[in-house]
């Protein structure tokens, strides 16, 4: 193990679970002209990010290693530290960006601060998907991204993930990026006790500075709009009225 | 920086709409695949210029080709790359725009050259807005506009790029059958899924009742399958579980979360029954009907039975 060139045969995995780093788009307010009010969208944990950590712990227990918790921008580090992670890393000035390869690129700048890293799991976002792989090509590791699980044999990583009706479990050498998408909402939430715990847990807060980066978005913004949907033919009121008026619709449609 | 673009595809989904996306910008066209010959067939004859093709081992996954392919990319140093949301063909993606250093943006549904400048449409905060985005770098896309049949023309010449494998790397160790029966969710011309707005697990008969009247297989959203199990999980529909393409999509009680709304992106005609007006189902349906399920499903079964 430790193929990574830094450290010797014995090293155990270090593995990195990369979570809370993107904002919440569910918080963010779009008004009638289609402007987007982001004020009230902070840095959430995503709904892959549970997956992530699961497959993160699975690997970390497979293989005795150590597992660090990293999280960028202004979310509320103790996510991961409540669900078991025993460290983490903020890099807490890291901005919000358009562009998902600068996001990409301070993820992979904390990744080489952190040191010694065999297996990034991050969860493969649908609102962000290009952060996850573009993290595995600055690094220039291999990714698999879509996956549903993940642990740890002899030394290398053991995927499984779902293609068409049948699952296929890879086996994939270390350093290696895995996006992990979600197949179910979280299970159970951690409770106060987890909570409080986390607050004493080490958490290693970093800047951009720290990590002799800078990053812009090279791409600027026009504006948007509210997208100009399909004219939806809505019927309501009476019940028996309105399936009556949608199988007509339906059937001079060709749908029926 | 040539101005060209190269349209990276691992497998036959969504490649008219690229190949069309990409043609759009005026300057020629590349296709990149990794996959069988009879897919970089396919591809040569749905219109690029040029087709540059990488051939897949059976027991190697494409993903383990993207610095393969990465390289051939900075050679050419396109303008605009464009992949699919497809996990392999992102994989290969992220290694050529990090390679290339390009601007890499998810979600675009138009794109187009404006003087030097490369001018993206891109949809946001979950499809609730479209971006107007502006760049003068090399951009790497991942697509998401409407899908169009592929033209079927003379092909275009295709080259062999030689793979160089690093050794065993990435390997298939064995597939297995996902067990359970979605198939008849994948193939059906009709689908009724059902979300949370069903409150209990003996409500389903009514819904099974409605698919029966429509000959229609029976689906469902990630927290029907999964919190509470009423469903078989092969029969979920969305990101992470089935992508279908029925012709007639019934979404009962589905609020239209994007992450199912991505399972249903090429139906043909969806109908939403919500009785949130504001549900974003409702941005996407086709025909939709505000009110209470309980009382319009047993209403659309006499309605199909009488009309």
């Amino acid at each position: 193990m430790g193929t990574n060139g830094k450290r010797g045969l014995d090293d155990q995995m270090k593995t990195v679970i990369a979570y809370k780093w993107a904002r919440d788009g569910e918080r963010a307010a779009v008004r009638e002209d289609g402007s987007v009010d982001w004020r009230n969208a902070k840095m959430t944990a995503g709904e892959d990010d549970p997956a992530a950590l699961s497959a993160a712990k699975a690997i970390a227990a497979a293989t005795g290693g150590a597992l660090v918790g990293l999280t960028i921008g202004d979310g509320d580090a103790s996510w991961a530290l409540a669900r078991g992670v025993e460290q983490s890393v903020s890099v807490t000035d890291a901005p919000t960006l358009t562009d998902n390869a600068q996001t990409a690129a301070v993820l992979a700048a904390a990744v080489r601060a952190i040191g010694n890293v065999d297996v990034i799991v991050i969860g493969d976002s649908e609102q962000h998907p290009g952060v996850p792989v573009t993290l595995a090509g600055l690094l220039g590791w291999p990714a698999v991204v879509g996956i549903d699980s993940a642990t740890a044999r002899d030394g290398r990583l053991e995927i499984v993930r779902k293609v068409g009706d049948d699952h296929q479990v890879l086996s994939l050498a270390t350093p290696a990026v895995l996006g992990v998408a979600a197949l179910s909402a979280e299970e159970s939430a951690p409770g106060m006790k987890e909570l409080l715990a986390a607050r004493k847990r080490p958490l290693t807060k970093m800047t951009l500075a720290d990590l002799g980066i800078t990053v812009a978005d090279a791409v600027s913004n026009r504006g948007s709009h509210l997208p100009a949907t399909k004219p939806v033919r809505v019927f309501d009121g009476d019940p028996t009225l309105a399936a009556e008026q949608l199988v007509g619709a339906l059937r001079a449609d060709g749908a029926l | 920086m040539s101005m060209d673009t190269w349209v990276l595809v691992t497998d036959a989904r969504h490649v008219g709409a690229m190949l069309a996306a990409a043609r759009g910008l005026g300057t020629p066209v590349t296709a990149a695949v990794v996959g069988s010959r009879a897919l970089a067939e396919l591809v040569a004859a749905a219109g690029p210029d040029t087709v540059v093709w990488v051939e897949q081992d059976a027991q190697i996954p494409v993903e383990a080709y993207a610095a393969r392919l990465a390289a051939a990319v900075v050679l050419a140093a396109p303008r605009v790359l464009i992949s699919s949301t497809a996990p392999a063909a992102r994989v290969l993606l992220g290694a050529a725009a990090a390679r290339r250093g390009s601007v890499v943006l998810p979600a675009v549904v138009d794109l187009a050259a404006d003087g030097d400048h490369l001018v993206v449409q891109r949809s946001a905060v979950g499809g609730a807005v479209i971006e107007t985005l502006e760049t003068s770098s090399p951009v790497a896309i991942v697509f998401t506009g409407e899908d169009v049949e592929a033209p079927v023309g003379s092909p275009a010449a295709i080259e062999t790029i030689p793979a160089d494998l690093p050794a065993s790397d990435l390997c298939l160790i064995r597939t297995e059958p996902a067990g359970g029966d979605s198939s008849g969710v994948r193939a059906a011309a009709r689908v009724v899924s059902v979300g949370r707005g069903v409150k209990s697990k003996a409500d389903l008969p009514l819904i099974e009742e409605l698919a029966a009247a429509l000959g229609a297989e029976i689906g469902c959203s990630m927290p029907v399958a999964d919190d509470l199990g009423w469903i078989s999980k092969d029969r979920y529909v969305g990101r992470s579980g089935q992508h279908i393409a029925p012709r007639l999509y019934v979404a009962l009680g589905i609020s239209g979360a994007p992450q199912h709304m991505e399972g249903i992106r090429d139906a043909k005609v969806v109908v939403a029954v919500n009785s949130d007006k504001d549900a974003p189902i409702f941005r996407t349906a086709d025909f939709g009907i505000v009110g209470d399920l309980y009382e319009v499903v047993p209403a659309l079964v006499a309605a199909l039975g009488t009309t």
